[in-house]
Order: C-alpha cells, then sequence, then structure tokens
C-alpha cells in the first residue's frame, strides 16, 4: 500500500501536499489506496455522493501517513476524507491528527460497532486468507501451519511487506498459539517461526504485487487480501482460497485534523456507509461491508464468499493493540526484515 | 596605465554582476523549494522526538542499520562498475561512428530514458522472476535446470539499476571521447603501442575524466535510490532511500527519517567534494 514514495518525500515533510489544495466550498477531496480498490470506492461512493449532493469529490492517493501528518502540522490540509489502515486511524486519532467524526451526521447505529472509535468508522474489511495457484503445484496449504511448513509446502510464499497486523498473527496461529490466546502478541515466538521459513518470502507490497507473484506463480501461494484473490480468479487464474482462520482487518474513514470541507466530510462518510454504498462496494470488490443493513441487498451467490460469511474459524486482529504497539512492532519488524 | 587598469577592472565586475543577475531565479527556486525544506527536515533529525543526537546514536549504534548502510554502497559500487565497463565500449563506439548510425543509437540510449521508470522496474520484474522469459531460455538453452533467483535479490537490483544508469555513464562519456584527437592513437600505434598499451596507457587516461565525472553521477544516483531496489530487491538487501521511507511512511518517525536523509547527504557531499578535489575535469585537460 505504500508504493509511491520517492517523489512525495519532500513535499510532505513540507506539507506541500501534492493533489489539488484548497478546493472550494462544493469541492472536496477523498484519498484512498489507488487501484481497484480505489476505484470501486469512487463508482459507489463518491459518484453517488456527488449525483445527490452536487458536491464534486476529487480523487486523491495514494494514502500516505507522512504526507497526513504534514498537512495536519502545516495546517494547510488538502484531503478531507482519508482511508487508512484501522490500527492507524486508532493511533492516529489518539496523537491528535483527527476530526472527531459528528454522530449527528454518520447514523452509527447500523454500522459493524468493531469497527467505530469517535476518530474513525470502517470503511469496508477484508481477510487475510491463504491463496494458492492450483495450476502451479500440486497440493494447496490449506493452514496457516501448512504454509509455514516448508517440508511439505516447498517454494516460495509471499507475505505483506508492511508492519501491519496479519503476519504476525498467522505466525503465531501456526506455532499452535490458539486464536483466543493471540493477544498480548508474544513477538518473540512469533519471530522465531518466521525466521524458519524466511529465505522463502517474497513479500508484496502493493495488492497489484501480490496477484502478480500468485498469478506467475512466482510464488505459487501465500497470505493475500481476499478481494484481490477474488479479483485474479474474475480473470482466469485458477485460485483456491482456504480461509481456515482467516485474519480480519479493517480500513477506516477519517478526517484529518484541520480540514477546511468539515460538513462535506461528515456528509460524504454518512453516503459512504449508507447500507446501499456499502453493499455496492462489497459486490464490486469482494470485501466486506461494514454496514449491517448492507447484506441483505446484495446477491446471494455472492454474500457467500464475502469475509463476513466466513466467521466459524475467524480471526479478529485486535485494532486496540496494534494502535499501541504499532511504533514498537515496526521498528522491529523492519530490523528484522532487513537482517 | 593606472587609469585604464581601473576602468579594466570595472568594466570586468559590471559584467560578472550581470552574469550573477541571470542566476538569481535559479538561486531562488532552489533555496525556497530545496535548501530551506532540507534544512527544515534535518532540524527534525536533532529535535525529534526530543532535541539531541539519540536519533543518530539509534542509526550509528544498530547493526541492522549499519547493515542497511553497507547494502546501499555494496549496490551503488556494483551498479557503477558495471555501468562504467558496459558503458565504456558503447561511448566509443558512438564517438568514433559515422554521425548517421551514431545518431540512431544515441536515440535508442535516450528513449530508454524516457520511458516511465515504474514501467521498466516492472518489466524487469517480469523478466527475470523465477517463471520468466530470462529464466526461460537458460533452461531451454541447458544453461541450468532450474530456474535461478534473479529478482528480490541483490542480483535483481544490480540488473535493474544498472540499466536505468547506463545512460548517466555513456552520454558525458561520449562528449570526452569524441574530445580526444584520433591522431593520438595513430601516434601511439606508430610509436609502437600495441592495442593494449594505446588503451590502458593513451587512451583510458584521457578518458579519465569523463569516466570519473560519470561513475560519480551514477554512483551518488544510486545512493539514494528507491523505486528500483523497493521492487527489485529483497528486504535483506534494503538501501538508504527504503530506510527512510519506513521511517517517513510507515513508522511515521521523521527524527529518525531525517537522520538517515542526513547521513546519506553527508555521505554526498563528501564524494562531491573528492571529485572537485581530485578529479578536476579542468586540471586533468
Amino acid at each position: 500500500m505504500h508504493k509511491t514514495f520517492a517523489i512525495s518525500l519532500v513535499s510532505a515533510m513540507l506539507g506541500f501536499a501534492g493533489g489539488p489544495t484548497a478546493a472550494s466550498a462544493a469541492d472536496m477531496v477523498f484519498t484512498s489506496w489507488g487501484g481497484t480498490t480505489q476505484d470501486a470506492q469512487k463508482q459507489n461512493w463518491a459518484d453517488a455522493f456527488t449525483s445527490t449532493t452536487g458536491t464534486n469529490v476529487t480523487q486523491d492517493g495514494p494514502t500516505d501517513y507522512g504526507k497526513l501528518k504534514a498537512m495536519v502540522e502545516s495546517k494547510n490540509v488538502a484531503w478531507d476524507v482519508v482511508d487508512v489502515e484501522g490500527d492507524y486511524a486508532v493511533q492516529a486519532g489518539n496523537a491528535g491528527l483527527l476530526e472527531k467524526l459528528d454522530f449527528s451526521v454518520i447514523d452509527k447505529s447500523k454500522l459493524d460497532p468493531r469497527f467505530v472509535t469517535d476518530y474513525s468508522v470502517g470503511s469496508f474489511y477484508y481477510s487475510f486468507v491463504i491463496g494458492c495457484n492450483k495450476d502451479a503445484v500440486s497440493a494447496c496449504p490449506q493452514t496457516w501451519a501448512d504454509l509455514f511448513d516448508t517440508a511439505k509446502f516447498p517454494g516460495k510464499r509471499t507475505f505483506y511487506k508492511w508492519s501491519a497486523p496479519g503476519v504476525i498473527e498467522a505466525a503465531l496461529l501456526s506455532d499452535g498459539v490458539p486464536a483466543d490466546k493471540l493477544y498480548p502478541l508474544d513477538l518473540d515466538r512469533a519471530f522465531k517461526k518466521l525466521d524458519t521459513i524466511k529465505s522463502d518470502i517474497v513479500w508484496w507490497d502493493s495488492g497489484a504485487q501480490s496477484q502478480q507473484l500468485l498469478a506467475s506463480a512466482e510464488a505459487p501461494f501465500g497470505s493475500f487480501w481476499n478481494g484481490r484473490l477474488t479479483a485474479l480468479s474474475q480473470t482466469g487464474v485458477s485460485v483456491e482460497t482456504s480461509w481456515t482462520n482467516n485474519i480480519t482487518a479493517a480500513d477506516a474513514l477519517v478526517v484529518p485534523k484541520g480540514t477546511k470541507n468539515k460538513d462535506e466530510a461528515m456528509k460524504f462518510i454518512a453516503a459512504a456507509t449508507s447500507d446501499k454504498a456499502q453493499a455496492g462496494f462489497a459486490t464490486t470488490t469482494g470485501y466486506a461491508p461494514i454496514n449491517l443493513d448492507s447484506p441483505q441487498l446484495m446477491d446471494a451467490e455472492l454474500r457467500k464468499t464475502l469475509p463476513d460469511q466466513k466467521a466459524e474459524t475467524q480471526v479478529n486482529a485486535d485494532m486496540g493493540y496494534w494502535a499501541a504497539h504499532r511504533d514498537k512492532i515496526g521498528t522491529r519488524w523492519y530490523a528484522w526484515q532487513a537482517k | 596605465m593606472v587609469l585604464s587598469a581601473t576602468t579594466e577592472g570595472e568594466r570586468g565586475s559590471v559584467r560578472r554582476d550581470r552574469k550573477f543577475g541571470y542566476i538569481v531565479p535559479a538561486l531562488l527556486l532552489i533555496t525556497f523549494f530545496f535548501v530551506i525544506p532540507v534544512l527544515m527536515l534535518l532540524m527534525r533529525s536533532v529535535l525529534e522526538p526530543a532535541p539531541g543526537l539519540q536519533n543518530y546514536r539509534e542509526l550509528l549504534g544498530s547493526t541492522t542499520y549499519l547493515r542497511v548502510f553497507l547494502n546501499t554502497f555494496t549496490v551503488a559500487g556494483l551498479v557503477t562498475l558495471i555501468a562504467v565497463v558496459i558503458g565504456f565500449p558503447v561511448a566509443w563506439l558512438l564517438a568514433i561512428m559515422p554521425e548517421r548510425w551514431s545518431r540512431l543509437i544515441l536515440a535508442i540510449v535516450i528513449l530508454s530514458m524516457w520511458t516511465n521508470l515504474l514501467a521498466r522496474t516492472y518489466a524487469w520484474m517480469v523478466l527475470l522472476q523465477r517463471t520468466g522469459v530470462v529464466n526461460k531460455i537458460l533452461i531451454n538453452l541447458g544453461i541450468t535446470d532450474k530456474p535461478l533467483a534473479l529478482v528480490n535479490n541483490l542480483v535483481g537490483v544490480t540488473i535493474g539499476m544498472t540499466y536505468i544508469m547506463l545512460p548517466f555513464v555513456i552520454l558525458p562519456l561520449i562528449g570526452v571521447l569524441k574530445s580526444i584527437d584520433p591522431a593520438i592513437l595513430r601516434a601511439a600505434a606508430l610509436c609502437g603501442a600495441n592495442k593494449r598499451q594505446s588503451f590502458m596507457r593513451v587512451l583510458l587516461p584521457l578518458a579519465l575524466p569523463g569516466i570519473a565525472s560519470g561513475a560519480l553521477m551514477v554512483f551518488v544516483m544510486s545512493l539514494g535510490y528507491y523505486v528500483t531496489p523497493a521492487l527489485l530487491g529483497g528486504t535483506s538487501n534494503m538501501m538508504l532511500a527504503e530506510l527512510v521511507a519506513q521511517f517517513v511512511q510507515s513508522l511515521v518517525n521523521w527524527g529518525m527519517g531525517g537522520a538517515a536523509a542526513l547521513v546519506l547527504l553527508l555521505v554526498t557531499l563528501a564524494l562531491y567534494a573528492i571529485q572537485l578535489k581530485f578529479l578536476n575535469p579542468d586540471r586533468a585537460r
């Protein structure tokens, strides 16, 4: 998700945020991660919002936490609503970088309470699942333990490169930690487990790259965002998805502190989290809606493939724990990777 | 005499002042959009999270980060060396070829620079991967029976970056090589030098200023490279720019990011100073 960096660095430092600045009263800027996900957000949320309210929504991206912080600090906020990772939303809210959401505009009674805080609501939620290219191997790993077993499943496997909920949990589950005993995370144990497969890991740093690695069988299996596998199988790649102990995490919608379009931002979030907008987005992407009324608006067959239907062995990443330990885990994670 | 000398001097300084005037816009641009932002970034490295040098202590005291520095120099050095070795013959050929042909080849060299960097890097990724074209050819030719690991490691970064850096060696070299009078090489041959001797003792020393400036440019550019190492390298050959990206973007730790950037800047400036001192093209010529 953090792919485009090179050019944004200096501008981010100064708060010369790229993209549109000082949107006029009937304009606002929505920033997300680009790719097929943002296309779906534009189509299902922004375009619908514009046609009902007349407010133009400019798309910008990718989301960049350094840039967001620079904007808030320099009081030159060019982004009105931003799609961020759930643990970051909690941390940034506590750090004073976000506006409190106006729940008189946003109806939180219909939203999945797991993803609602004072500063954020869910954007969509996804699962890290085990994906496998069936054409490339004779047998597919079914559990995290399989994915960490290089004797039974030799070859490269791919994992998300950036420090975020998902891989550490998978390592602990594969090492036999029960799903309800994951937190607080035993980092020593997780890294020890990860050491055993380190030379066989190819990291993906964007959703598009994960699809490329799997489709080309450069890494015939690994841990993926479920929606990317749905999209890949629609292009004709024979993908097998194992939902055993799928690990959920959510993206969140937030409003950077000091935005000039606060009212529009709140209205946009209200519209984006409405039952219809969420159902449309889920239908396009294969990610799950965070509005509790959305599922009944969706096609029954499609519903079965969404993370919210795979609840039996599901593991919810603890966003509160991650928010509190994000920096510590991140520093250790990158140091371990560089070893 | 005295009078005319003074007038001469004044005229000279007036001319110099006028020349200086023309560079003011460029200076202002650089000051406001480069020098000041960089200074602000560097300030953060000693002010965040608390005033002091703890960021530098952490950066230079950890084996992990020192390994990143080492990786950065290894990659930059390898890329520079290979780019010079491959680029020199190309530049020489371009310098001595009939203009009609050299223009065509030069256009190809330059055209590669105009293609989007990300597109070129992704192309290498596809070519070099386990199931990619390069490995398929090698296997079909019987050179290897198992696919070689050509990407997500040092090999991938070196190939991808050498390719990107080649024009920066070739272009300055052409100029220097063209300025060498072919009669000198003939003279060397007449004096009994064989091909190797006339290359090692005549052509190479004369081309050295061009090689040095091309090599230094490539080395310095490679030190700060981000996109190609991030896509073609593995995490265990992480380079400095990737480390800065992690600090700034993922960990939102600008103190450490600024410290890493300052170290990179100092190394670059030191190299530039070395070039000015020892490889001054004017003096060498």
